[in-house]
C-alpha cells in the first residue's frame, strides 16, 4: 500500500519546466449555497516544491485545502490534476497527507498510536508501524514521550506529534493548514526551523496555508496570495533565498523587500474586506 | 485469584439458578402450577406440606408453586395458561373475572368465612356499628369496602355523609389515633395490631355477627384443562385436602415448612396466622363438610351484595361458575380434622 | 519500576469503596444514635443494629436474596448495556433506523414497569430471565440515547482527519466515534445501574420466591420494619457496589477524563 516517493532525483527544490506538476489547480472555484469561497484559483505545484499561501482571513484558503485534501468536491468545470492525471477530489481521499490547524489527536491514543493512526488505517502492520514511529521520535524532539497521552503534552508537542503523524502517512504532497497558528512566537519560530529540517531530509512536497507572511516567505520555495473572498490566486513569487535558512534571513533586504510586495497585496484584499462597499 | 474465584460464585448462582427451575420430575407425571394470592407464608402452608409429603406426586402431578405479588392477578394467569391452578383473591375476584368472561372455574374455597375484621380501640370513639357513622375509617377498596358498605346497609347506617378513606399498607394511623376504625386481615394486620396496641385494647367487628360473609381464597383452574383432565383435577384436591389437614395436624412441621420457605419471616407471627386460618378454613359449612367446601348461600350473599352495588354490571351465573364436583367427590370425613 | 505503582493503583482502585463503606458505617452510626436520643419508636425507624442483627439472624437468606437479585440485575443490565450500545451505533449509521425505531423505543419507555411486569411473567414464568428483562427494559434505553448523543458529539474535524486518511465509515466508527461516545456511554451505564437494580426489585414483586424485592414485600405485608429495613440495607449495598464497579471499569477505560481533545 505505501506508495514508493516519487521525489526529483535533485536535491534542489528548483524544478524543470519540463517535469509535471504534482498539483495543478486550473479555474477551480467553490460555491456553498449562495456564498462562492472559490472563484477560479489556478495553482501548480512541482514535485519536491515547498509552496505558501498566504492571504487575508476568510479568503477561502480552507475551502481550497479541504478540495484538495478529498473532503469537498469542486464545482463543475473546475479542473482538478493530481500527478499528471485529470481527478474527482474524493478520489484524492488518502491520497494526499493533510494536516489540520488543530492537532485533532485522539485522547485515548498514546503518542506513538496517534502518530501511527493513517498507517493503521491503510491496513499496515501495527507492530511495524508502531517500530518506524519509535525510531522517528527523536527526529521530532518526542524522545522519551512515546507513552504519553495527549493530555500530557503541551502545545507545541501535540502539534509535533501531529506532524509526525502527517509525515508517516507517506504520500507526496502535503497539505499543512496553519499547522503554527495556536503557538507561541517563540515555540513557532523552533517549528518553523525545525520543519525545514525534516521536510528537506524527507523531500516531500508540501502546500502550506499561513496567515503570517514572515513565515510564508520564510519557509516557501514560492509564495501565492490569495484575494478575498471569493478566493482565486492575485500573485505569486518565487523565494529565491538560499537553503538551509537561519534566523537571520528575515533580517536580509532580499526578505524585507519581498514581505513589503507581499503585505502590500495582502493589504489591497483586506482593504476590500474591511472597506466601506462591503458593508 | 479474588476476582476469579467472585466470578465463579456468580456463575455457579447463575447456573444453579437456571437450572433450579426445570427440576426432577418423572416421565409420567403431568407438569402443573398452582398460582398463589401471595408470597410464602403460613396461609397456604397445606400447599406446601401436601407437596413435600409427595401427595401431588401420587395423583401424577408434578407441581410447582408460583408465589403472588400485589401486581398479579392470579385469574388471568389461570386464564391464559401460564398456571394451571390458581388460589385467587375470592369470591369477589372470580366473578369478575367470569364477568370479564374469563375461562376459569372454582373448585374450591377455602377461607368460608370473611377473612378480615373491623378493627377499633377498646377505649376509643367507636363501641358498636351505630358509632362508624360519625368515625374516620380506612379500609381496603379492593373489595372489603363491597363488605363494609354490606355491613353498614344491613343495619340501617347511611354511608353517603360517612368518612371512608381508603387505607394504606400501614396500620400506623390507626395506632397513632388518626383513624377510628381500621380493616385488618385476622391472621395479619390484626397481629401487627396486637403487637403494638396489646389484644385487650382491641375491638373488632367481624361481618359474620352483622349479617354478612364474605367468602376468599378461592381455589380456581381454567376450563380447558379440567375439561381435557378431570382426573387431575380431583387429584389435585385430594392431595391439597391431605396436606392442609397434616399441616393442621403438625403445626411444628408446617411452621418449619414455611419457616425453610421464607426464613425472614417471623415465626410466632406465622404461628399465630396458622391458628386463625385453620379457624376461619373450618368455619361455616366447612365445620361439618370438611375443608374447601364450596357454601352457594354465602357465595350467592357476597353475589349479591357486588350487584346491589353495581360492582358486578349484573348477576352471573353462579352454578356454572362455581363447580363443587370435585370436593364434593372427596368424603365429608376425609376432609375433616379427626 | 513495577513496586510502587502498581501498589497505589491497586489501593486508588479500593479507595472509592472503601470510602463508600466508611460512609456507610458512619451513617449508620448516626442513625443510631438519633434513634436512641430522641426514642424513636421502632416501627417508624428500627435501631440500625436491630436490623444488621435481624440480618445475621438468617444472613443465608439475605445472601440468596442479593445474589439473586445482583445476578437479575448483572444479567438484565449486562444484555441492556451491550444492546444499548448497539442499537446506538445502528442509529448513528442509519438514519431510516433511527427515524422508524426510535419513537417507538421513546413510547415503549413510557411504559411503566409495574404495568409491563405482570406482561412479563405471563410470557418467561417466576424464571430469573423475566426480572432479566425487566431489567434489559429499563438499562437499554438510556444507553442508546447517551450513546448516540455521545457519538454525533464527534468533532467533525476529526472525522474529516480520518477521511482524508482514507478511513471507511466503520473504521471511523470504530477508531473515532465509538472512543468518543464513550465518556457519555458511562454516564448512562451509572444511571442504568441504579434504574436496573430497582428494576430488579420490583421485578421480583412478580411472584417469586427469592430475591430482595420478595424480602421487602414480606417485610411491607407484615408491617414488619426491621425486615424492610434489613433488605433495604442490602439493596443499598448492592446498589453501592454496582456503582462503585462501573465506577471502576470508568476510570480505567476512559482514562483521558473524557473532554475532546
Amino acid at each position: 500500500m505505501n506508495m514508493p516517493m516519487t521525489h526529483p532525483s535533485t536535491m534542489e527544490p528548483a524544478m524543470t519546466p519540463a517535469e509535471e506538476p504534482i498539483l495543478d489547480l486550473r479555474r477551480l472555484s467553490k460555491t456553498f449555497g449562495e456564498v462562492q469561497a472559490l472563484n477560479g484559483v489556478d495553482l501548480a505545484v512541482q514535485p519536491g516544491e515547498f509552496v505558501t499561501v498566504v492571504g487575508p482571513s476568510g479568503c477561502g484558503k480552507s475551502t481550497l485545502f479541504n478540495i484538495v485534501a478529498g473532503l469537498e468536491e469542486p464545482d463543475a468545470g473546475s479542473v482538478l490534476r493530481f500527478e499528471g492525471q485529470s481527478v474527482h477530489a474524493r478520489q484524492l481521499l488518502g491520497q494526499v497527507s493533510f494536516m489540520p490547524q488543530r492537532d485533532l489527536l485522539l485522547a485515548w491514543r498514546n503518542v506513538i498510536d496517534n502518530a501511527i493512526l493513517p498507517l493503521e488505517i491503510e491496513g499496515a502492520n501495527k507492530a511495524e508501524a508502531r517500530a518506524e514511529a519509535q525510531r522517528m521520535l527523536p527526529e521530532f524532539g518526542l524522545a522519551g514521550f512515546a507513552d504519553k497521552y495527549p493530555h500530557e503534552l503541551s502545545g507545541g508537542m501535540r502539534q509535533r506529534v501531529a506532524l509526525m503523524r502527517t509525515f508517516m502517512f507517506k504520500r507526496d504532497l502535503m497539505l499543512l493548514d496553519e499547522p503554527f497558528g495556536a503557538l507561541d512566537a517563540l515555540t513557532r519560530t523552533m517549528m518553523q526551523r525545525w520543519l525545514l529540517d525534516v521536510w528537506q531530509k524527507h523531500k516531500r512536497t508540501v502546500l502550506f496555508i499561513t496567515h503570517d507572511v514572515d513565515e510564508a516567505i520564510f519557509l516557501g520555495d514560492k509564495v501565492l496570495v490569495m484575494t478575498a473572498r471569493p478566493g482565486a490566486i492575485k500573485l505569486s513569487r518565487k523565494v529565491d533565498l538560499p537553503r538551509p535558512r537561519g534566523a537571520d534571513l528575515v533580517t536580509s533586504p532580499e526578505f524585507i523587500s519581498l514581505k513589503r510586495e507581499l503585505l502590500d497585496a495582502i493589504e489591497e484584499e483586506s482593504m476590500k474586506t474591511f472597506g466601506p462597499a462591503s458593508h | 485469584m479474588k476476582r476469579r474465584s467472585f466470578l465463579s460464585t456468580l456463575g455457579l448462582a447463575a447456573s444453579t439458578a437456571m437450572l433450579a427451575a426445570p427440576a426432577v420430575q418423572a416421565a409420567d407425571l403431568e407438569s402443573v402450577s398452582l398460582r398463589l394470592k401471595w408470597l410464602p407464608q403460613a396461609q397456604f402452608v397445606g400447599f406446601y406440606m401436601a407437596k413435600a409429603k409427595g401427595y401431588y406426586e401420587d395423583e401424577g402431578l408434578d407441581l410447582a408453586i408460583n408465589p403472588g405479588g400485589p401486581n398479579l392477578l392470579t385469574e388471568n394467569l389461570v386464564a391464559t395458561g401460564a398456571d394451571t391452578f390458581g388460589l385467587s383473591g375470592g369470591t369477589d375476584s372470580v366473578f369478575a373475572a367470569i364477568e370479564k368472561g374469563l375461562p376459569i372455574t372454582c373448585i374450591g374455597i377455602s377461607h368460608q368465612e370473611t377473612p378480615f375484621v373491623f378493627v377499633s380501640k377498646a377505649d376509643g370513639p367507636v363501641q358498636e356499628i351505630a358509632d362508624f357513622k360519625d368515625a374516620s375509617i380506612t379500609t381496603w377498596f379492593t373489595g372489603a369496602n363491597y363488605v363494609l358498605f354490606g355491613m353498614l346497609a344491613a343495619n340501617d347506617i347511611d354511608r353517603t355523609d360517612m368518612n371512608i378513606q381508603p387505607q394504606q399498607v400501614s396500620v400506623t394511623p390507626f395506632v397513632d389515633g388518626q383513624v377510628d376504625v381500621v380493616t385488618a386481615t385476622r391472621y395479619n394486620e390484626y397481629y401487627t395490631l396486637m403487637q403494638r396496641v396489646g389484644e385487650e385494647n382491641l375491638k373488632r367487628f367481624v361481618p359474620e355477627d352483622f349479617g354478612v360473609s364474605f367468602p376468599r381464597d378461592t381455589l380456581i383452574v381454567g376450563n380447558d384443562f379440567a375439561a381435557e383432565h378431570p382426573e387431575l383435577v380431583q387429584g389435585f384436591m385430594r392431595a391439597s385436602v391431605k396436606g392442609w389437614l397434616d399441616a393442621f395436624a403438625d403445626k411444628e412441621a408446617a411452621i418449619d415448612l414455611i419457616m425453610k420457605e421464607a426464613p425472614t419471616l417471623e415465626r410466632p407471627h406465622q404461628e399465630f396466622m396458622l391458628d386463625e386460618v385453620e379457624k376461619i378454613m373450618l368455619a361455616g359449612a366447612a365445620a361439618e363438610q370438611g375443608l374447601f367446601t364450596i357454601d352457594m348461600d354465602a357465595v350467592s350473599s357476597a353475589h349479591q351484595i357486588l350487584v346491589d352495588y353495581d360492582v358486578l354490571g349484573g348477576p352471573i351465573d353462579l352454578e356454572a361458575a362455581f363447580d363443587s364436583q370435585f370436593i364434593d367427590a372427596i368424603p365429608s370425613a376425609e376432609r375433616l380434622p379427626e | 519500576m513495577a513496586g510502587a505503582q502498581p501498589v497505589a493503583r491497586r489501593f486508588g482502585a479500593v479507595l472509592p469503596l472503601l470510602k463508600g463503606v466508611v460512609v456507610l458505617a458512619a451513617v449508620l452510626l448516626a442513625v443510631e444514635l438519633l434513634v436512641i436520643a430522641f426514642d424513636i419508636r421502632p416501627y417508624v425507624l428500627p435501631r440500625p443494629s436491630a436490623v444488621l442483627e435481624a440480618i445475621l439472624r438468617t444472613p443465608a437468606a439475605y445472601r440468596d436474596a442479593m445474589v439473586r437479585t445482583g445476578l437479575e440485575t448483572l444479567l438484565g443490565f449486562g444484555a441492556g448495556a451491550l444492546f444499548g450500545i448497539w442499537i446506538g451505533i445502528a442509529f448513528s449509521r442509519l438514519r431510516f433506523l433511527r427515524e422508524t425505531i426510535f419513537p417507538i423505543f421513546i413510547v415503549s419507555q413510557t411504559i411503566p414497569v409495574i404495568a409491563f411486569g405482570a406482561l412479563v411473567v405471563m410470557w418467561f414464568g417466576n424464571t430469573i430471565l423475566a426480572k432479566a428483562v425487566i431489567v434489559f427494559y429499563l438499562t437499554f434505553f438510556p444507553v442508546t440515547v447517551n450513546a448516540l448523543l455521545g457519538m454525533r458529539a464527534v468533532d467533525e474535524k476529526q472525522v474529516q482527519l480520518l477521511r482524508s486518511f482514507g478511513a471507511s465509515d466503520r473504521e471511523i466508527m470504530r477508531k473515532l466515534r465509538f472512543p468518543t461516545a464513550l465518556p457519555h456511554i458511562f454516564v448512562a451505564l451509572r444511571i442504568a445501574s441504579a434504574l436496573g437494580l430497582a428494576g430488579a426489585v420490583v421485578g421480583e414483586w412478580f411472584g417469586d420466591t427469592t430475591g430482595l424485592g420478595v424480602l421487602l414485600l414480606q417485610g411491607m405485608y407484615a408491617e414488619n420494619m426491621v425486615a424492610i429495613w434489613a433488605s433495604i440495607l442490602c439493596s443499598a449495598v448492592l446498589g453501592v457496589a454496582f456503582f462503585a464497579a462501573i465506577g471502576l471499569a470508568e476510570k480505567r477505560i476512559v482514562f483521558w477524563g473524557g473532554e475532546s481533545a
